[in-house]
């Protein structure tokens, strides 16, 4: 019994490593076409990841809105929503955060931490109900409100740091900095490895029993798989779609908030460089896992980090990791195909075998 | 009869994990009625299919007039003049049914372009031909299925057919449909020297229209016989490969009590449009009340109205004198209603969860598998699971196994034993049986009369009137979301019901037999 | 004020804005129609943009230019047939990951064919011509609104009359409009609905291609990253809002185009540009919401929604 089961999951496995490793290879094909040496290139990207503390730091620092952002994705993934949103999310979130960083200076931080936090996951949370009661309600695509809105998040939170907000020392697009007792001390010299980590470790483990070992889970992951037997078995779908993209929404708004105190210590109009859209990559990549996203994320963070010293060492541009990235994914989007037309070659083989012994 | 028009010679087709078509020898006789039957998954939709070129066969030849062909795409078999009427009509439903006949070879202006009014005057010239009327430029979403299968026919025709395949013909018929068939059948056949191949069940059909059949078991043929010499036991033994009894199930006197009460209800569709638009009945505990009738005149809705999935118009549900108007699923589900859905794949089961968490839903919150409220107790749902494994005979190596790995009687199992499972006053089953093999059937109709004689009340919807027949108690007939009659088991026959079903009623037939009880 | 928004170079700014999204608009609605839900405009727009650029610089032509997006255009679209049709992969995972490959490869190759970051431009990258029509100089508000556009304006009328014609006149347009309704009628039919699917997916590479060669050589010559910007996604708002029909479609991206010009004529009267330029942006969200809403109203009064 076990062993059916043990093959479904070896048979991810191995499609995942042949993923990665195929794009990988492109990655070595890119390189020689622009001739340089691959080896060199991939021994710096691994030295440049993991080769000292502080580039270790540098990885870890980068999994932080990964992870929360490929969780956020995933759990709304689970019940059947998909949103695209989770930048918006995060840009408010942000904001919210560096909000009451800059407004409650007087607040001990044993308050105004936490008060910063849950304000940047109910930005993040409100801003994600928008599209959530258009498709739950009104059966309007959310991929496409989503992504509408994450434009509008990033155009709003910019008019807000150029006018209102806006920093007195200089033309910036950012926020004045937060006051110091919100600042979270940062664990290596010159990284920006901060104590959000701890932060993202608890929220990361929080989110993974609810998705693995509630019945709250078992509900969500019914409505996403099929939402009239969930209905039909008595749960109410509509209401599990609207509490996990608000629980969405609140990861990413949290991702947000993690970036201000924990990196920048003030809001900046450009904070993400896409970091909702690596975690959702990263959700898809590892099909909704929390303990896949986590460790996904360590990969993607270490490419990223990684992608400079290869810059440095051959001079191959550390964009060369995106399309790294994106081929992962669309190779295991195709996975159930691929192994498909594998398996009918093995059976047109294995046939005109046959044929071959009956003729003979 | 005359030459052998087809030959299929050592055919056999691999899918990956099923050998569908298992080496099949078979000749079709020239200006024959040839049918050929098996159960669900014996292959015959496979092999008709490949002669129709939309599967290529992994090995084996086709002879068609003696010569050997090779058949890529429907194409090819179009051009020898082979067509096919499949169980599933190959209709666009937003096209008009002049664009369906012509779909692939349309009449063209200039070259490029479409000749729509060409197109119209095919059609009419065709239905008058054959005797088929059909309205070209009616759109064929608005048609009703009697109808599209005509035009299914006339489709196959038109684009030059000699040899008809009709895949399960009469699945979505009434029995009055289906003699008007037969008779379009036997004409294409005696008056217009057309061949035709006719995939069935059902045995009676066979044997009534057949001039010859053909057996099919586990992708493999186990003979052909003259109809002449076939009758029901013989051809049900060598599509099974056993005998066959189909026992009398046992029913035993049960106390009656009435458990639920539907009065006047009212409902409307997806589209809107009042589907229900009276219906009132009773159910008491220790009977099968049986619904007959066509498909789409209600019957879902119903079972959804009754369930919490559809809000009523008007009316009244009423369960041990507790209205449940406005109640949702999970409220009627505590009220002890349990319900196995029509349609198991959209609603009754999700087909990427596993076994345990399909048996799961409707209990997870329940106490008994749940430890601090909200966690899951994975060791005694799968306990649970396990058992109802047993209990139902489903046939899995584990119950870890996801359910879109099942066959179709192995799902339905799934979906009975976990209804069943909560022990609920009221059972709402609908199609128990669809796309079910036969020992499945025999294993599910067991169940159900069990249910019945321990005392639960069972509401039974299904399109298959021998179905109801067998398992019914009471047989009410449904018609454009009215009752029409309301019959105790052995009071009326199924060609009478038939015409229930159709709005009219027995008068029309001429003489009774049986007696009707009004409700 | 209202008669600086509602000026003769508003309705000319529309026509100029509405192009790429009626151009890639009429790609998707191809695909909608052999029903595919195509996520990936947006990458494929993108890759229309840097690879038109590309052309234009190298080859030193514009033709050369459009030449080029249309060929990766037509790449992009066979990968996508081949996931979303031969692999039957989730065409909007598909989608989103061309989109994000697209974003990623044409911020790699613009460092290293073109040596810089964020955005290239140049005198060398030949611009598209621009067409002035004779005899509207005379009547100079026709002049204004229609005169001396970039010829893809023109063209992408001509097209929608094409597509309009393609799908409901001609036999092909019949096939690839059952490959999406009922493929299997089609197949029983003896036509290849995987054919019909693939030409759309194609076709759709190719107009995405166009507009996204327009957007780059039409009006400015540069390219910069993302350069797009979401036109990918209002396309697709366009095509739910027209119902995937070519002239109800072209209505919808005039709309949008319209909504982008407006929002540009309101930064000329003082409004902060972040909100002028989320007019589009909340625009599409509203039409997405009316078009579902009246639908909804349309269908289904009272029942609970069972089919989805």
């Amino acid at each position: 019994m076990k062993k059916l089961m043990g093959k479904q999951r070896s048979e991810y496995f191995i499609s995942l490593f042949l993923s990665i490793f195929a794009s990988l290879l492109i990655g070595v094909l890119i390189m020689v076409i622009n001739g340089k040496n691959p080896i060199v290139g991939y021994s710096a990207l691994v030295t440049g990841s993991f080769g000292s503390t502080y580039n270790i730091a540098t990885t870890f620092a980068k999994t932080v809105p990964l992870v929360l952002t490929g969780l956020g994705t995933a759990i709304a993934f689970r019940a059947g929503i998909f949103n695209v949103g989770g930048e918006g999310q995060l840009y408010l979130g942000g904001f919210a955060a560096a909000y009451i960083g800059i407004t409650f200076t007087k607040l001990p931080p044993m308050i105004g931490i936490p008060l910063a936090i849950l304000a940047g996951a109910v930005a993040g949370a409100a801003y994600g109900y928008i599209p959530a009661i258009l498709k739950v309600k009104y059966k309007v695509d959310e991929v496409i409100t989503t992504i509408m809105l994450n434009t509008v998040a990033a155009l709003f939170t910019g008019y807000l740091v150029n006018h209102p907000f806006a920093t007195t020392q200089g033309k910036m697009g950012a926020t004045e900095i937060i006051a110091e007792q919100y600042q979270f001390s940062k664990l290596i010299k010159l990284s920006t490895l901060n104590t959000s980590i701890f932060y993202m470790a608890a929220i990361a483990l929080i989110i993974y029993y609810l998705m693995e070992k509630t019945s709250f889970g078992y509900e969500l992951k019914m409505t996403g798989q099929n939402s009239q037997f969930a209905r039909y078995g008595g749960i109410n779908d509509k209401k599990q779609m609207i509490v996990a993209m608000l629980i969405s929404g609140g990861l990413c708004g949290m991702a947000g908030v993690f970036e201000v105190l924990g990196v920048h210590y003030r809001f900046l109009q450009n904070i993400s460089p896409g970091y909702a859209f690596d975690g959702m990559l990263i959700a898809l990549i590892v099909k909704n896992n929390p303990i896949g996203i986590i460790l996904m994320s360590i990969f993607f963070g270490a490419l990223k980090t990684g992608s400079i010293s290869m810059e440095n060492a051959t001079g191959i541009p550390s964009e060369l990791v995106l399309v790294i990235q994106s081929i992962i994914i669309l190779f295991i989007a195709g996975e159930a195909g691929f192994k498909n037309i594998y398996k009918n070659w093995r059976l047109k083989k294995s046939s005109e075998r046959k044929v071959g012994e009956e003729n003979a | 009869m005359g030459d052998k028009i087809i030959e299929l010679k050592n055919i056999s087709k691999q899918f990956p994990g099923v050998l569908a078509n298992d080496n099949i020898n078979l000749e079709i006789d020239k200006g024959e009625i040839h049918a050929i039957i098996g159960e669900n998954g014996a292959g015959k939709s496979t092999l008709m299919n490949t002669l129709y070129g939309l599967f290529e066969p992994t090995s084996g030849e086709i002879y068609i007039d003696g010569n050997k062909v090779r058949f890529l795409s429907p194409l090819d078999a179009i051009k020898h003049k082979i067509g096919m009427v499949h169980q599933h009509f190959m209709l666009v439903p937003s096209f008009t049914v002049a664009e369906n006949i012509v779909l692939g070879i349309e009449p063209r202006k200039n070259k490029l372009f479409i000749n729509k009014d060409e197109a119209i005057k095919i059609t009419e010239d065709l239905s008058k031909t054959y005797g088929l009327y059909v309205d070209p430029r009616q759109k064929v979403e608005t048609i009703s299925v009697g109808i599209q299968q005509r035009i299914e026919i006339l489709k196959v025709l038109h684009k030059g057919a000699d040899i008809l395949i009709l895949d399960e013909p009469t699945a979505v018929l009434t029995p009055q449909e289906t003699q008007e068939l037969f008779s379009i059948v036997r004409n294409l056949v005696d008056n217009l020297g057309k061949t035709v191949i006719i995939i069935t069940h059902k045995l009676q059909e066979v044997l009534q229209l057949s001039d010859r059949v053909s057996v099919m078991r586990q992708g493999k043929m186990i003979g052909t016989l003259n109809t002449k010499e076939a009758n029901e036991q013989i051809l049900a033994e060598m599509m099974v490969g056993r005998e066959v009894l189909f026992d009398k199930l046992e029913r035993k006197e049960v106390p009656h009590k009435e458990i639920l009460k539907v009065q006047n209800i009212k409902a409307k569709d997806n589209r809107g449009l009042m589907i229900i638009k009276d219906i009132s009945l009773n159910l008491k505990s220790g009977e099968v009340l049986g619904i007959a009738g066509i498909e789409g005149n209600g019957q879902s809705e119903l079972i959804e109205v009754l369930t919490g999935l559809r809000s009523l118009e008007d009316g009244d549900i009423i369960v041990n004198d507790v209205s449940l108007i406005n109640s949702t699923p999970k409220e009627i589900r505590n009220a002890s209603i349990a319900h196995v859905p029509e349609d198991r794949l959209a609603m009754g089961l999700s087909k990427d969860a596993s076994i345990y968490e399909n048996i799961l839903m409707g209990s997870q919150y329940n106490e008994e598998y749940t430890k601090i409220k909200i966690q899951l107790n994975n060791k005694k749902i799968k306990k649970r699971a396990k058992d109802l494994i047993k209990k139902f005979d489903i046939r899995t190596p584990s119950e870890d196994v996801l359910i879109g790995n099942l066959s179709g009687g192995n799902m339905q199992k799934v979906v009975i034993a976990r209804e069943f499972s909560f022990n609920t006053e009221i059972l709402i089953i609908a199609q128990p049986t669809r796309g079910v093999d036969i020992g499945a059937i025999e294993f599910i109709h067991e169940q159900i009369i069990e249910k019945r004689n321990q005392g639960a009340a069972i509401l039974l919807v299904s399109a298959d009137l021998d179905e109801i027949f067998r398992l019914s108690d009471r047989i009410l007939t449904i018609y454009e979301g009215r009752i029409t009659g309301e019959f105790k088991q052995g009071d009326i026959t199924k060609k009478e019901i038939g015409l229930y079903m159709t709005g009219r009623n027995k008068s029309e037939l001429g003489g009774g037999i049986g007696e009707e009880i009004n409700g | 004020m209202l008669r600086e928004l509602f000026s003769l170079a508003l309705i000319q700014h529309t026509i100029r804005t509405a192009t790429p999204l009626i151009l890639a608009a009429l790609g998707g609605l191809l695909t909608q129609q052999a029903g595919i839900l195509n996520i990936g405009m947006e990458g494929m727009i993108l890759l229309g943009a840097f690879f038109g650029v590309v052309g234009s610089y190298f080859l030193g032509s514009s033709l050369a230019g459009v030449g080029l997006a249309i060929l990766v255009g037509v790449l992009i679209g066979l990968i996508f047939g081949f996931f979303v049709i031969d692999l039957k992969s989730d065409e909007f995972i598909i989608g989103i990951a061309i989109n994000i490959f697209a974003g990623g490869l044409t911020v790699f190759l613009l460092r290293s064919i073109f040596g810089v970051k964020g955005a290239f431009s140049s005198p060398g990258i030949i611009p598209l011509p621009r067409i002035s029509i004779p005899f509207l100089e005379n009547i100079s508000f026709l002049d204004t609104i229609f005169n001396n556009h970039s010829i893809f304006v023109y063209l992408s009328w001509i097209f929608v009359v094409l597509v309009y014609t393609f799908l409901y006149k001609t036999p092909q347009g019949t096939w690839l409009i059952a490959s999406g309704e009922y493929p299997q009628a089609l197949e029983t039919a003896g036509i290849s609905p995987r054919k019909m699917k693939y030409i759309s997916s194609v076709a759709c590479g190719v107009f995405c291609g166009m507009a996204g060669s327009h957007l780059s050589l039409g009006y400015l010559t540069l390219f910069t990253e993302n350069m797009s910007a979401n036109r990918g996604f209002i396309a697709l708002a366009a095509i739910i809002f027209g119902k995937s029909n070519p002239i109800k479609t072209l209505i919808a991206a005039l709309l949008f185009g319209f909504f982008d010009a407006l929002g540009m004529r309101l930064q000329v009267v003082g409004v902060p540009s972040q909100f002028t330029q989320m007019v589009p942006y909340l625009a599409t969200i509203l039409a997405l919401f009316i078009v579902t809403k009246r639908q909804m109203d349309k269908s289904k009064k009272g029942a609970i929604e069972i089919n989805e």
